[in-house]
């Protein structure tokens, strides 16, 4: 980085956590430092909602994801906005009525005490987790792509959170997480028109995205949902659509149950909304990130695609993490692994004039060219892919350890070879931010669900407001300082790092169920919904770890399991239950 | 006390309408015409240049 970047991120990031400890100055009781008093204006949750949501693995994975996948990922927000009308209609009314600082909360005036406890119990679990993950992944790839020591990023990122969070609270994290989301979106646009900008001159925008199109990276909807004929209707395997990841079934059906998930019971979003400063003023911010969530992630997709256009006539490195080249190269076999960049070198220039002989003929209007134009393109671009996996099978058999999926240093490693000074700085604040916003969101809501669902219902009642605000200020440096601890060792935790990302799917449709249960279903009672939570648990982690299905569908099956076993059981019980109100 | 939660639970607040679009159901269906308007464009956007 050169010295204008360094300016650029530091400034900011210092910036950030004086304007958070500012904000959050005047915090003194309970109210204020877990839901900002409910003083927050609809713009102010929009927007931290959308921060809290994107984390840094957001801005890096899914621009790679557009460069070596295309666009498809986007149907995974398809069900989103539909989530945020489901809860607008539904949960904003009841949380605001009630005046709740957590979900869970709820569940307790609804159905029963261990009901509130199981599901405030799941999520401390994968939150707590997972908040160390998000510090921990794009430290990684920080480290790796400026060689700075993974430990220092660690704790620089999961450091100035828990400053700011513990300092100021709910009210700290709205209004670093409103600031934050503007600079990183500022920062991904200033990315795209450069990007733009770098095109060579006798490449327009449009024609890039031709040759980007004809080379499958603008695939953004796929309504087809796939059988195998070789299996009858009946049979699980005929539905081989249920296995993919990315269609647009999996994203409207699976991603809505995801958003309902994730929005209407996990206390990192619910939080955002209950600091809104009305019931309008909480649905206008879920509303708003209901209309601009889709398009923005398109957005991020689209700058990796553009990211594989360019390097369509720049020669892109044969592997993008940097480490993973050098412990080749000074290895053994460096000489073959050079031999295979040269060879790369040889199928890209070919490769790029067959792209221009595409932009010519498209020019002239040619269609037998350009068919022809296009079949070639798309030769030399399978053997770049080739000598590709060659390189990386390669690098496997060097160091059986070795990381050879590449797709999150895309982008990073572009942006550092290729954009201006100042942009640089800029893109890595954003990086920054995006970590840190979903970091603070995270801290604040285990700090609320460790005080509120936890030790002031279950350890210590009747200690006053202040006693409860103090041990919340506790409690945030504790979860602050267990996420540090945590991604310092995430690690060596090798292929549990995949799990502990995938720990949300798990969790999430169980809680849905409880959560639709009480929201819908007034006559069902406590004790069903507990043993259908747990029974909806086992079957989620039977899907698993026995099947082949994707993550996505995981939060229908749970959520369904929940809903029809409570239906089931609670005749049973809700004999019982009122026998046991009228002894 | 549980009934009278209980009870809280099932009444809720009065309605009160949007700052702008009239009416809270022209705004849930403004957000899922969003979401149709994009699909139908996205699907323009595949065709287009696949």
């Amino acid at each position: 980085m050169r010295p204008l970047d360094w300016i650029v991120l530091c400034a900011a990031l210092a910036g950030i956590v004086l304007y958070g400890i500012w904000k959050g100055r005047r915090s003194r009781d309970l109210d204020d430092y877990l839901v900002a008093d409910r003083s927050m204006r609809w713009h102010h949750v929009a927007l931290s909602i959308m921060a809290t949501q994107a984390s840094a693995i957001t801005f890096l994975s899914t621009p790679g994801q557009g460069f070596a996948d295309g666009m498809r990922f986007v149907q995974f927000y398809l069900g989103l906005p539909v989530a945020m009308v489901v809860l607008s209609v539904t949960a904003v009314p009841i949380y605001r009525r009630l005046k709740v600082y957590t979900a869970y909360e709820y569940l307790e005036g609804r159905f029963d005490l261990k009901t509130r406890t199981l599901a405030a119990f799941l999520f401390l679990l994968q939150r707590a987790l997972s908040t160390g993950v998000s510090i921990y992944a794009p430290s990684v790839i920080l480290s790796v792509i400026m060689g700075w020591d993974i430990r220092l990023v660690i704790l620089l990122i999961g450091g100035m959170v828990t400053i700011y969070t513990a300092i100021g609270g709910a009210r700290a994290v709205d209004n670093t997480n409103f600031q934050q989301f503007l600079i990183i979106m500022g920062g991904m646009l200033v990315a795209f028109l450069t990007l733009i900008w770098l095109l060579p001159p006798d490449v327009s925008f449009v024609k890039a995205l031709r040759v980007a199109g004809k080379l499958g990276r603008l695939n953004a909807i796929d309504f087809t949902f796939k059988t195998d004929a070789h299996y009858h209707f009946w049979q699980p395997r005929f539905w081989t659509g249920f296995n993919e990841q990315y269609n647009f079934w999996s994203g409207l059906i699976g991603g809505c149950f995801l958003a309902l998930s994730y929005f209407g019971t996990d206390q990192s979003q619910v939080q955002r909304y209950l600091t809104g400063e009305s019931v309008t003023q909480s649905r206008l911010g879920l509303l708003f990130n209901g209309l601009v969530k889709v398009p923005m992630q398109f957005f991020i997709l689209f700058i990796g695609a553009m990211v594989f256009a360019f390097y369509q006539f720049t020669q892109p490195p044969i592997f993008h993490n940097p480490v993973e080249v050098g412990k080749i190269l000074s290895s053994p076999r460096a000489e073959e692994f050079r031999t295979l960049e040269a060879r790369y070198g040889e199928a890209f220039a070919a490769k790029r004039d067959e792209a221009r002989r595409l932009m010519g003929a498209i020019d002239a209007g040619a269609d037998g060219e350009r068919a022809q134009a296009e079949a070639a393109l798309q030769a030399a671009q399978q053997r770049g892919e080739t000598i590709r996996a060659d390189a990386i099978k390669l690098m496997k058999e060097n160091d059986p350890e070795a990381n050879t999926s590449d797709t999150n240093y895309v982008f990073l490693n572009f942006v550092i070879h290729y954009m201006p000074a100042g942009v640089v700085g800029l893109v890595f604040a954003a990086v920054f931010f995006a970590s840190m916003s979903s970091t603070a969101s995270a801290l604040n809501a285990l700090a609320s669900t460790t005080v509120i669902d936890v030790f002031r219902r279950l350890v210590n009642r009747g200690e006053s407001d202040r006693y409860y605000f103090i041990f919340s200020k506790l409690a945030t440096v504790f979860w602050g300082v267990f996420a540090i601890t945590f991604a310092e060792y995430a690690g060596q935790l090798g292929s549990l790092i995949e799990a502990v990302n995938r720990l949300g799917s798990l969790f999430y449709g169980t809680m849905l169920g409880i959560f639709l249960l009480a929201f819908y279903f007034k006559r069902v009672r406590g004790t069903p919904v507990f043993i259908a939570a747990i029974a909806g648990e086992a079957v989620v982690f039977a899907c698993f770890f026995f099947t082949q299905i994707a993550f996505l569908w995981y939060n229908v099956v749970g959520a369904l399991v929940v809903i029809a076993l409570a239906l089931l059981l609670n005749p049973f019980f809700r004999d019982r239950e009122m026998e046991k109100g009228k002894g | 006390m549980a009934n009278d939660r209980q009870q809280s639970q099932e009444q809720l607040p009065q309605e009160e309408p949007p700052p702008f679009g009239g009416s809270w159901t022209t705004l849930y269906v403004l957000v899922l015409f969003n979401l149709a308007l994009l699909v139908a464009l996205f699907y323009l956007f595949t065709r287009t240049f696949a």
